[in-house]
């Protein structure tokens, strides 16, 4: 599969404070990449060297087969045939929804016969059609994120970057719309950047996830592998809800800190390492020792289907799903399968 | 890996990505210096040359000499200054004047705006127009009418409410305490209501749940926090009031009360003029400004972040009772004092043969007005002239200071602060001043001689010193309009093949348009009505209304002179609500109910 975009070795420095850090990653055609991060991992400022409204300091930018910014020579973002969905959707308040959608097409001197049906397709496929001639200030804040995809895809870019674009949505309508949008990029067959400091979302609209750390990738994985396998303590801490034991790893075998019993694990780590436990792989002990842990309860929140239990473990707090509400301040045991007792080295 | 030869070749077949020319950085870094040298340069020439040739003869007093001009360093000007008693008067005389005004229009601001923001007074719209209509009336205006209404003989003793006594009081210190505090209370009213919008009714809520009364509760919560707003107030009145050349040049010159300002005026307008003397006094005048801003940079810088909160809850508004009608008929005491007895003032006295036979009927005439009417008429031909250079100075300034503006905005770490600062502290600086040193710059620089325009004793050196004065407010007005559109607006234009200058069209100018009118309106209606730069560069061919005005009542034809002022304020406001009716009706759609984006 071909590459979208290529980035090598970038580098970004805010004053003092390096903001990336000898950055490399490639996306492929068609890909959904998420840059997940904190905030100040540089998640938006590789966002924006890759749109060319920010500059690098060094590195090698190279959108499908053209090198967009290279050694202090850049191609501007007006002409890098790149879009964007922005944090704030940034549309023109004072121009219609087909006015915001032409002005970008007519920027870029199209004959008016191909303005006409790229609108036209916009419009159709974001089910914008009875709404052309508002303005942004009258629709919902769902259909303004609509006019901002279809902004974007009657341009035509070579790749789309999504800045946090649901993070001022209420948690209700974030699902559906999310739903909604990435439904569209995927039937357009769009190569797309995604920034989100939300790992669920994250999660939820990507091919691979891109972990960053502190202007760095700490890992770049499919979804599901990140879940299962996270390359380090930074980013199953990052992760939500995953807890972390620390201990000592020694063939096959984990011995948490304070405590004499050890788990069988299918990790090869040797050590000092963490237990990554997910909450839902907690089960509760049935009666025999097998890779058994214990802990006094702290917390309990119901969660619907679960009750999630703060429960600690010698110095350490754990995250765990339970079947049902046990007392504050009594004693649960919890069985974890080997193979799902994942180690990450300390 | 494709070489940049390679994406060159690709970009002429395929079109959309480009790579610059090898050079590009050098072409793009030389445009950066041209245009932060263009920027540089206006300021300059418009601002920094005068004033710094201003302070640069204070201590070289001889450099203008007209007949030995020399180099040499020479406190001498500065020493008589401070030798002379009627300058030390002076000077004084502009402290005290100033240090007793900032108390009286602040508490009188402050008073007004808690009655109009915080309480059930009536006629609130009304009162509320107030301010802002005084606001744009010039302070010569009701200097000239508050000597017609108080003088001996004037209107209000006419009806028996001025006892002589009172009269010859009015033309001292007194008078002038009275005429600046009801000229210049929106100055503090403004910074006051949006300290009290800022200050939300939360503070109070919480101040009363804690057991504290109404008094308690403003004296040891709401006072406190609007501290730093009232000093604020306090030194911008005190500044004003130090600048002011309008009642400087009315009631303080007919009272013989000498002031900073009209002494660089008749320094500076004497025949030969005394470089030195209005040197040395525009020296201490623009030292005692820039003391001033350096108080207010200093107290902002500790007072926003406290006034601001954006989480503010309404503010409580207090019902009055029976004491909503005195506050209202207080209210519209301060309206008449401050606006409408003066302009009232003026109105009469234009349809009054005589100011002595008030307004008997066989005392009124239309005939001021009639003349101030007909084309060849001299007063007439100086309305036109001041309606022409006042256009020309709004359309100028606006647009200069767009240009600033666009070249400002965003992340340019030398300029925007440098030109913002110069912008923010020149605000300051006294009219008198900046004409003086244009006279500088333009009459005594071989450099700046024999220019077709602007030239000395030219309406285009008017022009450009109207410019000049006014820069700094079209600035502030069109940056902040600009500084409140979210980059992501451009920024999005810009990924969406936008070049710069279809950016500015197609975004920031619909989207600034109104701000755009707000600044050419201000300066349209600021300039017509623009005294010293009016008295001090007066072209050959002819003086501009202001000047006019002022001078037709020195010589006690203030019939003709109030025709005149009333004509002006007519035409400029049918003109300008003209404009505003248009524009609104143009660019109202397109104006954002928010900047950011399309957030509703």
């Amino acid at each position: 599969m071909s590459v979208a975009l290529s980035c090598r070795g970038l580098t970004k420095r805010l004053g003092a404070r390096p903001v990336l850090r000898q950055l490399d990653i490639d996306v492929a055609q068609g890909e959904v990449v998420t840059l997940l991060g904190a905030s100040g991992s540089g998640k938006t400022t590789l966002l924006r060297l890759v749109a060319g409204l920010l500059e690098p300091d060094a590195g090698t930018i190279r959108i499908g087969d053209d090198v967009v910014w290279s050694n202090g020579f850049g191609v501007p973002p007006e002409r890098r045939g790149v879009a964007m969905v922005f944090q704030d959707y940034a549309l023109w308040p004072h121009m219609t929804v087909a006015g915001n959608i032409d002005f970008g097409l007519r920027s870029q001197h199209l004959p008016a016969a191909a303005i006409k049906s790229r609108a036209a397709h916009a419009l159709e496929v974001t089910q914008l059609g009875g709404y052309a001639g508002r303005f942004p200030a009258e629709l919902s804040g769902g259909q303004q994120q609509r006019v901002a995809i279809a902004r974007c895809l009657a341009a035509r870019p070579r790749l789309m970057l999504f800045d946090e674009p649901l993070s001022n949505l209420d948690a209700a309508l974030r699902d559906d719309l999310r739903t909604e949008m990435m439904l569209l990029v995927r039937n357009e067959g769009i190569t797309a950047i995604y920034v989100t400091h939300d790992q669920a979302e994250a999660m939820a609209v990507s091919d691979r996830i891109a972990v960053m750390r502190e202007g760095s990738i700490a890992q770049f994985d499919a979804p599901a592998t990140i879940y299962r396998a996270p390359a380090d303590a930074f980013v199953a801490g990052f992760i939500g809800g995953f807890s972390l034991l620390p201990g000592v790893a020694q063939a096959g075998e984990f011995r948490p800190e304070g405590l004499d019993t050890p788990l069988r694990t299918t990790s090869a780590l040797s050590g000092p390492a963490s237990l990554v436990i997910r909450p839902e792989d907690a089960i509760p002990a049935r009666g025999f020792a097998a890779n058994t842990l214990s802990g006094r309860v702290v917390s309990r929140a119901y969660q619907g289907r679960c009750w999630r239990l703060l429960v600690t473990i010698g110095q350490t707090k754990v995250r765990l799903d339970w079947p049902d509400a046990p007392e504050i301040g009594s004693d649960v045991a919890f069985d974890l399968a080997p193979e799902t007792c994942t180690l990450v080295a300390r | 890996m494709t070489t940049i030869d390679q994406v060159r070749a690709a970009d002429s077949t395929r079109g959309p990505v480009f790579f610059p020319r090898q050079f590009a950085w050098l072409w793009a870094a030389a445009a950066a210096w041209l245009a932060n040298g263009l920027t540089a340069g206006i300021f300059m020439l418009l601002i920094g040359l005068p004033l710094l040739l201003v302070l640069v003869q204070a201590f070289m007093p001889a450099l203008f000499d007209p007949l030995h001009p020399r180099m040499t360093l020479d406190a001498g000007s500065i020493a008589r200054t401070f030798g002379d008693a009627r300058l030390v008067a002076s000077i004084l005389n502009s402290l005290l004047l100033a240090g007793a005004v900032s108390i009286t229009a602040t508490m009188l601001g402050g008073g007004y705006a808690f009655v109009l923001n915080r309480t059930d007074v009536p006629f609130r719209r009304f009162l509320m127009s107030v301010p802002w209509l005084v606001f744009l009336t010039p302070a010569y205006l009701k200097g000239l009418a508050w000597g017609l209404l108080i003088s001996p003989g004037g209107y209000l003793s006419q009806i028996g409410l001025m006892p002589d006594w009172l009269s010859s009081a009015f033309f001292g210190p007194a008078g002038l305490v009275f005429v600046h505090t009801f000229n210049l209370f929106p100055l503090p009213f403004i910074v006051l209501s949006g300290a009290l919008a800022g200050l939300g009714g939360e503070f109070e809520d919480a101040a009363r749940l804690a057991g504290a009364g109404l008094w308690r509760t403003w004296m040891r919560i709401n006072m406190p926090l609007l501290a730093p707003a009232f000093a604020l107030c306090v030194i911008a009145v005190y500044a004003e009031v130090l600048s002011d050349f309008g009642l400087a040049s009315t009631i303080a010159r007919v009272s013989g009360f000498g002031l900073l300002t009209y002494g660089i005026y008749v320094a500076a307008s004497a025949y030969p003029v005394d470089f030195a003397l209005a040197g040395s006094q525009a020296l201490v005048l623009l030292l005692l400004v820039a003391a001033l801003v350096v108080a207010d940079r200093l107290l902002r810088q500790q007072a926003t972040a406290r006034l601001i909160s954006g989480r503010s809850r309404p503010a409580r508004i207090y019902a009055l009772g029976f004491w909503r009608w005195p506050a209202g008929a207080l209210g519209i005491l301060v309206a008449m004092l401050s606006l409408y007895l003066p302009l009232g003032a003026i109105v009469v006295r234009s349809l009054c043969r005589t100011l002595s036979a008030g307004l008997a009927p066989g005392n009124l005439t239309t005939e001021f007005l009639r003349q101030a009417m007909t084309l060849s008429n001299p007063s007439n031909e100086a309305l036109l002239r001041s309606l022409v250079y006042a256009g020309v100075t709004g359309l100028a300034a606006a647009a200069v200071a767009l240009l600033l503006a666009l070249r400002l905005d965003g992340p340019n770490r030398v300029m925007r602060p440098l030109v913002l600062g110069v912008a923010l502290g020149t605000i300051a600086i006294p009219g008198i001043v900046l004409g003086f040193g244009y006279i500088l710059v333009w009459n005594r620089l071989p450099l700046f001689e024999g220019w077709p325009a602007p030239r000395y004793g030219d309406a285009s050196l008017l022009v450009l010193g109207y410019i000049g004065a006014a820069l700094p407010y079209c600035l502030v007005i069109i940056l902040s309009a600009v500084g409140q559109l979210a980059p992501s607006l451009t920024d999005a234009a810009r990924l969406h093949g936008a070049g710069w200058a279809r950016r500015v069209l197609h975004i920031v100018l619909p989207l600034i348009a109104l701000s755009l009118t707000t600044a050419f309106l201000f300066t349209f209606i600021r300039t017509m009505f623009e005294l010293p730069m009016s008295e001090l560069l007066v072209p050959v061919t002819g003086p501009a209304a202001p000047s006019v005005i002022i001078h037709l009542f020195g010589k006690d034809d203030e019939g003709m002179g109030s025709a005149l002022l009333l004509l002006a304020m007519i035409v400029v406001g049918i003109i300008s609500g003209l404009i505003w009716l248009a524009a609104n009706r143009l660019f109202g759609r397109s104006q954002p109910s928010t900047v950011s984006g399309a957030r509703a």
